[in-house]
């Protein structure tokens, strides 16, 4: 697992959960892209802090992702308010797409 | 904890509502000029200033081309700029003014009624360019940062408000002598203007964002963008210089030769994109936007042809007949065609699904069209643009009649996709 986290268990969770949202252009789901940096869970305060980046900065379907990330992160873990942070440092490269994702590409 | 704390990094989409008109007033004005085309073919065998082939240059110049770059480009500017669109109600004033414009003209030329409303067409169309062109300075001029792309689509419609009012000098020399020569002495630099200053460069300007990025490809090269950029607005200037100043027709090789380099120059830079792609499989309207990139090099190789026989004949009028065709129903269409089924399924799967992704599986906007009837109006679209440069050149008007019933077929095609698209319901999740 590449994703930086402060709880192996429950982010292996979200990934799995996070596998259900898609890049409509490339029909690739956001983890095996490498989008996801980061993922850290703030028991105390019931908070989820997501760093994710996107393909380009000019993805027209930004929104469309990150809403959709809270939407399933929010739906796994009941009762938890995720943090998105969208960053383009680094940025995302061809090297961060998983070998599932990297096969699925060159079909 | 994190490297940066914002979310302002994300594009904020133009709303569909300023977008699908234009898209749905450019697909009824391309069924328009192919059944025109169809009911009056026989103009095509005679001189090039008749008044139902200009009707139809005007259609396809400002009812179909213009309109779907101006909707696309509403939609793109955030993508460009990297910051909002300036305002929805400029935008709409656009539309509106053009919607209403662009029909007034087009009967003004069709029945040859250069009155009130060929003149009253111009003017608002005019008004719609110079509420288009606010809008994207305002736009650019609040967004944090500047780039290439978006200087290319500027300029290219300071060009476009330039062959408007052109435009608009030539419909009013009609009835009034305002400029020195007859309307018909400026078609060149109308056209010119418009096909390349206009077209030629947003086409670039947007393109060389959008190719590398539906392609997902890690090639960049700024440097040779701004070369192509100088290249095409130093040919173009140069070329109007020579119009009005030094009217030597072997003196329009120079831009034409500037042009024609500009053109190569940007396809390396697409060759380079597609072979540095990530993703291994293209789509169909990628592929037909890479092929209209190929289709750029015919009109400049015919306008060699055509100058080379003004140095030696009097104008050849089939040629210039086949050369305007090979720009409004080859290039031109051909890269609407890739742009609207890239574009449009994207705008309205966002409209339809984007609350809903992430909750079970929705189609993708590839699906929201059919390939089959896609691939049936490139065909017939094909068949009839090869057809009808043939009836052209012989002056055939049964092969013009033929070819043109093609054309209705594809813009038929077209439009039931395009209708197909704008009216997809969500599927149940």
């Amino acid at each position: 697992m590449n994703v930086i986290t402060n709880n192996n268990i429950k982010c292996t969770i979200a990934l799995a959960a996070l596998q259900n949202v898609v890049d409509p252009e490339i029909g690739l789901n956001i983890v095996d892209l490498g989008l996801i940096y980061q993922i850290d869970f703030d028991e105390a305060n019931s908070k989820i802090y997501v760093a994710m980046t996107l393909t380009t900065q000019f993805c027209p379907m930004g929104e469309s992702i990150t809403g959709a990330v809270k939407r399933v992160l929010e739906n796994t873990f009941t009762g938890m308010e995720v943090q998105l942070e969208l960053t383009f440092d680094p940025p995302w490269s061809q090297e961060m797409i998983s070998e599932e994702g990297q096969k699925y590409l060159n079909q | 904890m994190f490297i940066t704390n914002n979310n302002d990094n994300l594009v904020k989409n133009t709303s569909h509502k300023v977008v699908l008109p234009f898209y749905l007033y450019a697909a009824i004005s391309f069924l328009v000029a192919t059944i025109l085309l169809f009911f009056s073919s026989s103009a095509f065998t005679q001189h090039y200033f008749h008044p139902k082939t200009l009707a139809i240059t005007h259609i396809m110049a400002l009812g179909w081309g213009t309109m779907m770059i101006l909707g696309a480009s509403h939609q793109l500017v955030p993508v460009l700029i990297e910051g909002r669109l300036y305002s929805i109600k400029l935008a709409y004033s656009s539309f509106v003014l053009a919607a209403v414009g662009i029909p007034l003209l087009v009967y003004g030329f069709y029945f040859f009624n250069m009155g009130w409303p060929a003149q009253w067409g111009a003017i608002l169309i005019n008004a719609a360019i110079l509420a288009y062109l606010s809008n994207l300075a305002f736009s650019m001029a609040k967004s944090k940062k500047e780039n290439v792309h978006a200087v290319f689509v500027l300029t290219a419609a300071l060009w476009l408000l330039l062959t408007t009012l052109v435009g608009l000098l030539q419909v009013c020399n009609f009835s009034d002598t305002i400029l020195p020569n007859d309307s018909l002495h400026y078609l060149p630099l109308h056209a010119h203007i418009g096909m390349i200053g206009w077209f030629l460069l947003l086409v670039m300007g947007v393109g060389s964002r959008l190719i590398p990025m539906f392609l997902i490809s890690k090639y960049s090269n700024t440097k040779l963008l701004w070369v192509i950029y100088a290249l095409i607005n130093g040919g173009l200037l140069t070329f109007i210089i020579f119009f009005l100043y030094f009217p030597k027709t072997s003196f329009y090789f120079i831009p034409v030769a500037a042009i024609l380099f500009a053109i190569a120059l940007f396809g390396y830079y697409c060759y380079s994109s597609f072979k540095q792609r990530i993703r291994r499989q293209v789509d169909e309207q990628i592929k037909i936007s890479l092929l209209s990139v190929i289709m750029m090099l015919l009109p400049v190789i015919l306008l060699f042809i055509i100058i080379g026989w003004l140095l030696v004949n009097t104008v050849n009028t089939q040629l210039v007949l086949v050369y305007g065709f090979v720009v409004f129903f080859g290039w031109i269409t051909a890269m609407i065609f890739g742009m609207t089924f890239k574009t449009l399924p994207f705008i309205v799967w966002n409209k339809v699904y984007h609350l809903q992704a992430g909750l079970g599986k929705t189609p993708n906007p590839k699906d929201l069209f059919s390939s089959r009837i896609f691939n049936a109006m490139g065909i017939a679209y094909l068949l009839g643009f090869v057809l009808f440069i043939i009836g052209i050149y012989n002056a055939d008007n049964f092969i013009l009649k033929f070819a043109t019933a093609f054309l209705v077929l594809a813009a038929l095609l077209y439009n039931w996709n395009v209708i197909k698209i704008l009216l997809h319901k969500s599927t149940k999740l």
